[in-house]
Protein backbone atom coordinates (compact mmCIF):
# COMPACT_ATOMS: atom_id res chain seq x y z
CA UNK A 1 0.00 0.00 0.00
CA UNK A 2 1.60 3.31 -0.99
CA UNK A 3 1.97 5.85 1.78
CA UNK A 4 -0.20 8.92 1.26
CA UNK A 5 1.60 11.86 2.81
CA UNK A 6 -1.65 13.80 3.20
CA UNK A 7 -3.01 11.05 5.49
CA UNK A 8 -0.28 11.89 7.94
CA UNK A 9 -0.91 15.62 8.13
CA UNK A 10 -2.72 17.17 11.07
CA UNK A 11 -6.21 18.33 10.11
CA UNK A 12 -6.01 21.02 12.78
CA UNK A 13 -2.75 22.77 11.84
CA UNK A 14 -1.36 20.95 8.79
CA UNK A 15 1.66 19.75 10.74
CA UNK A 16 3.29 16.36 10.45
CA UNK A 17 1.82 13.54 12.56
CA UNK A 18 3.59 10.54 14.02
CA UNK A 19 2.20 7.40 15.63
CA UNK A 20 2.24 7.57 19.43
CA UNK A 21 2.42 4.14 21.14
CA UNK A 22 1.29 5.72 24.40
CA UNK A 23 -1.86 7.31 22.94
CA UNK A 24 -2.37 4.67 20.21
CA UNK A 25 -3.15 7.45 17.80
CA UNK A 26 -1.54 9.79 15.29
CA UNK A 27 -0.26 12.78 17.23
CA UNK A 28 0.69 16.07 15.59
CA UNK A 29 4.32 17.03 16.16
CA UNK A 30 3.37 20.73 16.06
CA UNK A 31 0.11 21.16 18.01
CA UNK A 32 -0.11 17.83 19.84
CA UNK A 33 -3.60 17.01 18.56
CA UNK A 34 -4.36 13.27 18.66
CA UNK A 35 -6.10 11.76 15.64
CA UNK A 36 -7.76 8.39 16.06
CA UNK A 37 -6.65 5.79 13.53
CA UNK A 38 -9.70 4.51 11.73
CA UNK A 39 -9.47 0.88 10.66
CA UNK A 40 -11.78 -0.66 8.07
CA UNK A 41 -13.86 -3.14 10.12
CA UNK A 42 -14.29 -5.36 7.05
CA UNK A 43 -10.57 -6.16 6.92
CA UNK A 44 -9.62 -9.21 8.97
CA UNK A 45 -6.00 -8.62 9.99
CA UNK A 46 -5.67 -12.16 11.27
CA UNK A 47 -6.65 -13.71 7.92
CA UNK A 48 -4.16 -16.14 6.43
CA UNK A 49 -3.44 -16.86 2.78
CA UNK A 50 -3.23 -20.36 1.34
CA UNK A 51 0.13 -20.97 -0.25
CA UNK A 52 0.11 -22.28 -3.78
CA UNK A 53 3.64 -23.07 -4.96
CA UNK A 54 2.48 -23.04 -8.60
CA UNK A 55 1.30 -19.44 -8.52
CA UNK A 56 4.27 -17.08 -8.92
CA UNK A 57 4.41 -13.99 -6.71
CA UNK A 58 5.01 -10.61 -8.26
CA UNK A 59 6.87 -7.94 -6.27
CA UNK A 60 5.33 -4.48 -6.08
CA UNK A 61 7.50 -1.43 -6.58
CA UNK A 62 7.22 1.53 -4.26
CA UNK A 63 8.95 4.83 -4.77
CA UNK A 64 9.47 7.97 -2.75
CA UNK A 65 9.75 6.55 0.76
CA UNK A 66 12.44 3.90 0.39
CA UNK A 67 15.86 4.49 1.95
CA UNK A 68 18.84 2.25 1.39
CA UNK A 69 21.63 1.81 3.92
CA UNK A 70 25.06 2.52 2.47
CA UNK A 71 26.69 0.09 4.92
CA UNK A 72 24.55 -3.07 5.01
CA UNK A 73 22.42 -2.53 1.91
CA UNK A 74 19.18 -2.93 3.87
CA UNK A 75 16.18 -0.99 2.65
CA UNK A 76 13.58 0.60 4.91
CA UNK A 77 10.44 2.55 4.13
CA UNK A 78 9.82 5.68 6.12
CA UNK A 79 6.28 7.04 6.24
CA UNK A 80 6.14 10.71 7.13
CA UNK A 81 9.13 12.57 8.48
CA UNK A 82 12.22 10.47 9.09
CA UNK A 83 13.23 10.45 12.74
CA UNK A 84 16.74 9.42 11.88
CA UNK A 85 19.07 9.27 8.92
CA UNK A 86 20.75 6.13 10.28
CA UNK A 87 19.98 2.49 9.44
CA UNK A 88 17.91 0.69 12.11
CA UNK A 89 19.88 -2.49 11.58
CA UNK A 90 23.51 -1.44 11.45
CA UNK A 91 23.54 2.30 12.24
CA UNK A 92 24.94 3.04 8.76
CA UNK A 93 23.94 6.19 6.83
CA UNK A 94 20.63 6.03 4.93
CA UNK A 95 20.13 7.51 1.50
CA UNK A 96 16.84 7.94 -0.32
CA UNK A 97 16.48 5.41 -3.13
CA UNK A 98 14.30 5.76 -6.19
CA UNK A 99 12.47 2.47 -6.05
CA UNK A 100 12.09 -0.53 -3.78
CA UNK A 101 10.49 -3.74 -5.05
CA UNK A 102 8.90 -5.92 -2.38
CA UNK A 103 5.76 -7.69 -1.26
CA UNK A 104 3.02 -5.84 0.62
CA UNK A 105 2.57 -6.59 4.30
CA UNK A 106 -0.91 -7.80 5.25
CA UNK A 107 -0.93 -6.77 8.88
CA UNK A 108 1.15 -5.38 11.70
CA UNK A 109 1.17 -4.97 15.44
CA UNK A 110 1.78 -1.33 16.33
CA UNK A 111 4.41 -0.21 18.81
CA UNK A 112 3.13 -0.33 22.37
CA UNK A 113 6.26 0.87 24.15
CA UNK A 114 8.11 4.15 23.89
CA UNK A 115 11.81 4.29 22.99
CA UNK A 116 13.06 5.41 26.47
CA UNK A 117 11.61 2.24 28.02
CA UNK A 118 13.36 0.13 25.37
CA UNK A 119 16.69 1.90 25.97
CA UNK A 120 16.35 1.32 29.71
CA UNK A 121 15.42 -2.33 29.11
CA UNK A 122 18.49 -2.81 26.89
CA UNK A 123 20.76 -1.24 29.54
CA UNK A 124 19.29 -3.49 32.24
CA UNK A 125 19.80 -6.53 29.99
CA UNK A 126 23.46 -5.63 29.46
CA UNK A 127 23.95 -5.07 33.21
CA UNK A 128 22.74 -8.63 33.93
CA UNK A 129 25.36 -10.28 31.70
CA UNK A 130 27.66 -12.74 33.43
CA UNK A 131 31.38 -12.52 32.49
CA UNK A 132 30.83 -9.17 30.81
CA UNK A 133 33.90 -7.03 30.15
CA UNK A 134 34.45 -3.89 32.21
CA UNK A 135 32.90 -0.81 30.69
CA UNK A 136 30.11 -2.69 28.93
CA UNK A 137 27.49 -0.63 30.76
CA UNK A 138 29.09 2.61 29.59
CA UNK A 139 29.31 1.31 26.00
CA UNK A 140 25.61 0.37 26.03
CA UNK A 141 24.66 3.69 27.63
CA UNK A 142 26.46 5.48 24.79
CA UNK A 143 24.60 3.37 22.20
CA UNK A 144 21.93 4.61 19.82
CA UNK A 145 18.40 3.25 19.84
CA UNK A 146 16.67 2.69 16.51
CA UNK A 147 13.05 1.79 15.86
CA UNK A 148 11.91 -0.61 13.19
CA UNK A 149 8.92 -2.54 11.94
CA UNK A 150 10.66 -5.79 11.05
CA UNK A 151 9.14 -8.14 8.45
CA UNK A 152 8.05 -11.62 9.53
CA UNK A 153 6.09 -14.50 8.05
CA UNK A 154 3.70 -16.56 10.13
CA UNK A 155 3.29 -20.07 8.79
CA UNK A 156 0.69 -22.72 9.58
CA UNK A 157 1.07 -26.25 8.30
CA UNK A 158 0.18 -29.84 9.03
CA UNK A 159 2.95 -32.43 8.81
CA UNK A 160 2.71 -36.19 8.67
CA UNK A 161 5.95 -37.46 10.22
CA UNK A 162 7.34 -40.91 9.53
CA UNK A 163 10.37 -41.38 11.79
CA UNK A 164 12.99 -43.88 12.89
CA UNK A 165 15.78 -43.86 15.46
CA UNK A 166 17.63 -45.87 18.07
CA UNK A 167 17.72 -45.93 21.85
CA UNK A 168 19.76 -47.81 24.43
CA UNK A 169 18.30 -50.02 27.14
CA UNK A 170 19.64 -52.37 29.81
CA UNK A 171 19.35 -56.11 29.21
CA UNK A 172 20.70 -57.76 32.31
CA UNK A 173 24.14 -56.26 32.75
CA UNK A 174 24.47 -55.41 29.08
CA UNK A 175 23.49 -52.19 27.38
CA UNK A 176 21.77 -52.91 24.08
CA UNK A 177 20.72 -50.59 21.29
CA UNK A 178 17.22 -50.95 19.85
CA UNK A 179 15.46 -49.49 16.84
CA UNK A 180 12.20 -47.58 17.06
CA UNK A 181 9.95 -46.35 14.28
CA UNK A 182 6.72 -44.39 14.41
CA UNK A 183 4.29 -42.13 12.61
CA UNK A 184 2.25 -39.15 13.78
CA UNK A 185 0.59 -36.00 12.54
CA UNK A 186 1.56 -32.64 13.97
CA UNK A 187 0.43 -29.06 13.44
CA UNK A 188 2.52 -25.92 13.33
CA UNK A 189 0.51 -22.84 14.20
CA UNK A 190 1.74 -19.30 13.64
CA UNK A 191 5.41 -20.25 13.36
CA UNK A 192 7.21 -16.90 13.14
CA UNK A 193 9.95 -16.71 10.52
CA UNK A 194 12.07 -13.56 10.14
CA UNK A 195 11.77 -12.24 6.60
CA UNK A 196 14.89 -10.17 6.98
CA UNK A 197 18.51 -11.30 7.22
CA UNK A 198 19.01 -8.77 10.02
CA UNK A 199 16.70 -10.44 12.56
CA UNK A 200 18.16 -13.83 13.41
CA UNK A 201 16.05 -16.71 14.77
CA UNK A 202 18.01 -16.37 18.05
CA UNK A 203 16.94 -12.75 18.46
CA UNK A 204 13.36 -13.64 17.45
CA UNK A 205 13.16 -16.30 20.17
CA UNK A 206 14.69 -13.88 22.66
CA UNK A 207 12.27 -11.02 22.14
CA UNK A 208 9.05 -12.49 20.73
CA UNK A 209 7.77 -14.80 23.44
CA UNK A 210 4.05 -14.04 23.25
CA UNK A 211 2.92 -13.50 19.69
CA UNK A 212 -0.85 -13.10 19.68
CA UNK A 213 -2.38 -12.88 16.17
CA UNK A 214 -5.44 -11.31 17.80
CA UNK A 215 -3.49 -8.08 18.27
CA UNK A 216 -2.71 -7.74 14.56
CA UNK A 217 -4.04 -4.63 12.80
CA UNK A 218 -4.58 -4.23 9.05
CA UNK A 219 -1.48 -2.74 7.46
CA UNK A 220 -1.82 1.03 7.28
CA UNK A 221 0.63 3.93 6.86
CA UNK A 222 -0.71 5.67 9.98
CA UNK A 223 0.94 3.09 12.25
CA UNK A 224 4.22 3.55 10.39
CA UNK A 225 4.30 7.32 10.72
CA UNK A 226 7.63 8.16 12.35
CA UNK A 227 8.84 4.55 12.38
CA UNK A 228 10.99 3.00 9.64
CA UNK A 229 9.71 -0.28 8.26
CA UNK A 230 11.52 -2.89 6.23
CA UNK A 231 9.44 -4.19 3.38
CA UNK A 232 9.06 -7.90 2.69
CA UNK A 233 11.66 -8.83 0.10
CA UNK A 234 11.48 -12.62 0.39
CA UNK A 235 9.06 -14.78 -1.59
CA UNK A 236 6.94 -17.23 0.38
CA UNK A 237 9.08 -20.05 -1.02
CA UNK A 238 12.18 -18.33 0.38
CA UNK A 239 10.36 -17.92 3.70
CA UNK A 240 9.55 -21.63 3.74
CA UNK A 241 13.21 -22.42 3.04
CA UNK A 242 14.26 -20.16 5.94
CA UNK A 243 11.72 -21.97 8.15
CA UNK A 244 13.18 -25.42 7.38
CA UNK A 245 16.10 -25.21 9.86
CA UNK A 246 13.85 -24.23 12.76
CA UNK A 247 11.18 -26.73 11.81
CA UNK A 248 13.76 -29.53 11.70
CA UNK A 249 14.74 -28.83 15.34
CA UNK A 250 11.08 -28.70 16.41
CA UNK A 251 10.16 -31.91 14.55
CA UNK A 252 13.09 -33.79 16.12
CA UNK A 253 11.97 -32.62 19.55
CA UNK A 254 8.37 -33.72 18.85
CA UNK A 255 9.67 -37.11 17.65
CA UNK A 256 11.45 -37.61 21.00
CA UNK A 257 8.23 -36.71 22.83
CA UNK A 258 6.16 -39.03 20.63
CA UNK A 259 8.61 -41.93 20.95
CA UNK A 260 8.75 -41.52 24.76
CA UNK A 261 12.38 -42.60 24.48
CA UNK A 262 15.66 -40.76 24.44
CA UNK A 263 16.06 -41.45 20.72
CA UNK A 264 19.32 -40.86 18.89
CA UNK A 265 20.29 -41.19 15.21
CA UNK A 266 16.87 -39.81 14.37
CA UNK A 267 15.76 -39.74 10.75
CA UNK A 268 12.35 -38.78 9.40
CA UNK A 269 10.25 -38.07 6.34
CA UNK A 270 7.75 -35.20 6.56
CA UNK A 271 4.78 -34.75 4.30
CA UNK A 272 3.64 -31.14 4.59
CA UNK A 273 0.18 -29.92 3.65
CA UNK A 274 -2.14 -26.99 4.30
CA UNK A 275 0.51 -24.27 4.25
CA UNK A 276 -0.99 -20.89 5.10
CA UNK A 277 0.90 -17.70 5.70
CA UNK A 278 0.74 -14.05 6.65
CA UNK A 279 3.18 -11.28 5.81
CA UNK A 280 3.35 -9.12 8.88
CA UNK A 281 5.43 -6.38 10.46
CA UNK A 282 6.41 -6.52 14.13
CA UNK A 283 7.81 -3.62 16.14
CA UNK A 284 11.31 -3.81 17.56
CA UNK A 285 13.79 -1.40 19.06
CA UNK A 286 17.43 -2.05 18.22
CA UNK A 287 20.12 -0.53 20.42
CA UNK A 288 23.43 -0.27 18.56
CA UNK A 289 26.57 -0.08 20.60
CA UNK A 290 30.28 -0.56 20.14
CA UNK A 291 32.67 -2.25 22.51
CA UNK A 292 36.34 -2.97 21.87
CA UNK A 293 35.97 -1.68 18.32
CA UNK A 294 33.24 -4.19 17.48
CA UNK A 295 29.58 -3.41 16.77
CA UNK A 296 26.81 -5.21 18.67
CA UNK A 297 23.03 -4.87 18.90
CA UNK A 298 20.46 -5.43 21.62
CA UNK A 299 16.88 -5.89 20.45
CA UNK A 300 13.81 -5.04 22.53
CA UNK A 301 10.32 -6.12 21.50
CA UNK A 302 8.11 -3.08 20.96
CA UNK A 303 5.16 -4.96 22.44
CA UNK A 304 6.12 -6.39 25.82
CA UNK A 305 9.69 -5.20 26.26
CA UNK A 306 11.43 -8.60 26.15
CA UNK A 307 15.07 -7.97 25.39
CA UNK A 308 17.84 -10.08 23.89
CA UNK A 309 20.97 -9.32 21.97
CA UNK A 310 24.62 -9.67 21.23
CA UNK A 311 27.26 -9.22 23.89
CA UNK A 312 31.02 -9.44 24.27
CA UNK A 313 32.73 -11.64 26.88
CA UNK A 314 35.61 -10.83 29.18
CA UNK A 315 38.38 -13.36 28.46
CA UNK A 316 39.81 -12.90 31.97
CA UNK A 317 36.46 -13.56 33.67
CA UNK A 318 35.79 -16.61 31.48
CA UNK A 319 39.19 -18.07 32.42
CA UNK A 320 38.51 -17.25 36.08
CA UNK A 321 35.14 -19.07 36.01
CA UNK A 322 36.78 -21.99 34.15
CA UNK A 323 39.51 -22.10 36.84
CA UNK A 324 36.93 -22.23 39.65
CA UNK A 325 34.96 -25.04 37.96
CA UNK A 326 38.18 -26.94 37.14
CA UNK A 327 39.39 -26.63 40.73
CA UNK A 328 36.01 -27.81 42.07
CA UNK A 329 35.93 -30.83 39.72
CA UNK A 330 39.52 -31.88 40.51
CA UNK A 331 38.95 -31.41 44.26
CA UNK A 332 35.73 -33.46 44.06
CA UNK A 333 37.72 -36.28 42.44
CA UNK A 334 40.46 -36.11 45.08
CA UNK A 335 37.97 -36.07 47.98
CA UNK A 336 36.01 -38.93 46.37
CA UNK A 337 39.00 -41.29 46.46
CA UNK A 338 40.34 -40.02 49.80
CA UNK A 339 37.00 -41.11 51.29
CA UNK A 340 37.84 -44.62 50.03
CA UNK A 341 35.03 -44.75 47.49
CA UNK A 342 35.53 -47.13 44.50
CA UNK B 1 55.91 -40.24 49.77
CA UNK B 2 56.11 -36.51 49.15
CA UNK B 3 52.83 -34.72 48.55
CA UNK B 4 54.61 -32.32 46.23
CA UNK B 5 54.26 -34.42 43.10
CA UNK B 6 50.49 -35.11 43.44
CA UNK B 7 49.96 -31.45 44.38
CA UNK B 8 51.86 -30.29 41.29
CA UNK B 9 49.89 -32.78 39.16
CA UNK B 10 46.63 -31.48 40.58
CA UNK B 11 47.73 -27.89 39.87
CA UNK B 12 48.72 -28.83 36.31
CA UNK B 13 45.33 -30.52 35.89
CA UNK B 14 43.53 -27.37 37.06
CA UNK B 15 45.59 -25.19 34.69
CA UNK B 16 44.93 -27.52 31.75
CA UNK B 17 41.24 -27.67 32.71
CA UNK B 18 41.12 -23.87 32.81
CA UNK B 19 42.61 -23.52 29.32
CA UNK B 20 40.32 -26.19 27.86
CA UNK B 21 37.40 -24.88 29.91
CA UNK B 22 37.23 -21.46 28.21
CA UNK B 23 34.73 -22.61 25.58
CA UNK B 24 32.65 -24.90 27.88
CA UNK B 25 32.36 -22.02 30.38
CA UNK B 26 31.14 -19.71 27.64
CA UNK B 27 28.70 -22.45 26.69
CA UNK B 28 27.43 -22.68 30.30
CA UNK B 29 26.74 -18.94 30.28
CA UNK B 30 24.99 -19.14 26.89
CA UNK B 31 22.84 -22.04 28.16
CA UNK B 32 21.96 -20.13 31.33
CA UNK B 33 20.95 -17.10 29.28
CA UNK B 34 18.93 -19.33 26.94
CA UNK B 35 17.13 -20.92 29.90
CA UNK B 36 16.16 -17.57 31.32
CA UNK B 37 15.60 -15.49 28.23
CA UNK B 38 14.65 -17.55 25.19
CA UNK B 39 11.12 -18.67 24.49
CA UNK B 40 10.57 -22.13 25.98
CA UNK B 41 10.28 -24.83 23.35
CA UNK B 42 11.42 -22.55 20.52
CA UNK B 43 13.98 -23.73 17.98
CA UNK B 44 16.70 -21.44 19.40
CA UNK B 45 15.93 -22.60 22.95
CA UNK B 46 16.25 -26.26 21.92
CA UNK B 47 19.46 -25.53 19.99
CA UNK B 48 21.04 -23.53 22.82
CA UNK B 49 20.22 -26.03 25.54
CA UNK B 50 21.34 -29.08 23.54
CA UNK B 51 25.08 -28.49 23.75
CA UNK B 52 25.73 -29.61 27.31
CA UNK B 53 27.67 -32.79 26.32
CA UNK B 54 30.94 -30.87 25.89
CA UNK B 55 30.50 -29.39 29.39
CA UNK B 56 29.85 -32.86 30.85
CA UNK B 57 32.94 -34.30 29.12
CA UNK B 58 35.12 -31.48 30.45
CA UNK B 59 33.91 -31.82 34.06
CA UNK B 60 34.03 -35.65 33.95
CA UNK B 61 37.61 -35.63 32.61
CA UNK B 62 38.71 -33.28 35.40
CA UNK B 63 36.92 -35.31 38.05
CA UNK B 64 38.58 -38.47 36.72
CA UNK B 65 42.00 -36.82 36.82
CA UNK B 66 41.24 -35.75 40.40
CA UNK B 67 40.41 -39.32 41.43
CA UNK B 68 43.77 -40.55 40.09
CA UNK B 69 45.57 -37.84 42.08
CA UNK B 70 43.48 -38.71 45.17
CA UNK B 71 44.36 -42.41 44.87
CA UNK B 72 47.99 -41.49 44.34
CA UNK B 73 47.95 -39.55 47.63
CA UNK B 74 46.06 -42.33 49.46
CA UNK B 75 48.06 -45.31 48.14
CA UNK B 76 51.39 -43.53 47.75
CA UNK B 77 51.87 -45.28 44.42
CA UNK B 78 50.99 -43.81 41.02
CA UNK B 79 50.94 -47.21 39.26
CA UNK B 80 48.47 -48.59 41.81
CA UNK B 81 46.35 -45.43 41.46
CA UNK B 82 46.28 -45.82 37.66
CA UNK B 83 45.38 -49.51 37.98
CA UNK B 84 42.46 -48.64 40.28
CA UNK B 85 41.26 -45.95 37.88
CA UNK B 86 40.51 -48.37 35.01
CA UNK B 87 37.11 -49.42 36.37
CA UNK B 88 36.09 -45.79 36.91
CA UNK B 89 37.31 -44.95 33.40
CA UNK B 90 35.15 -47.72 31.92
CA UNK B 91 32.08 -46.44 33.75
CA UNK B 92 32.84 -42.85 32.67
CA UNK B 93 33.30 -43.94 29.05
CA UNK B 94 29.90 -45.65 29.17
CA UNK B 95 28.34 -42.47 30.51
CA UNK B 96 30.20 -40.44 27.86
CA UNK B 97 28.97 -42.78 25.11
CA UNK B 98 25.39 -42.39 26.36
CA UNK B 99 25.76 -38.59 26.44
CA UNK B 100 27.46 -38.57 23.04
CA UNK B 101 24.66 -40.50 21.37
CA UNK B 102 22.04 -38.18 22.89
Amino acid sequence: MPVAQSDLQCTACGGQCAYSPQREALVCDSCGTAHEIVVDPDIDATAETDHDALVPERPVSESGHAHRCETCGGTVTIAGAALSDRCSYCNGPLVRTLEDAGYPAMALIPFQLEAPYAAESARAWAARRVAAPGGLGASVAAGRIATLYAPFFTFDSTDLIDYWGTYTTKRGKRTVRRKKTGKFETDFDDLLVPASPHITPLIRDGVLHDFDPGTLRPYGPAYLAGFPAERHHLTVEEGLTAKKRDKDVLIRNRIKTHARRNLSNIGYRASTSGVRYRRILLPVYILHYEHGGKAYKIVTCGLHGKTFGERPFSHGKLFAYAAVISLAAVMAGIVYTLLGLP
Amino acid sequence: MSLLEPALSAAALVILGTVIGYMPTRRIIAMREAHHELKRGSASFLRATAGWAVIAFWVMALWFGGTVVGDWVRLGDLDAALARSWLRLRILLEIAAAIGSD
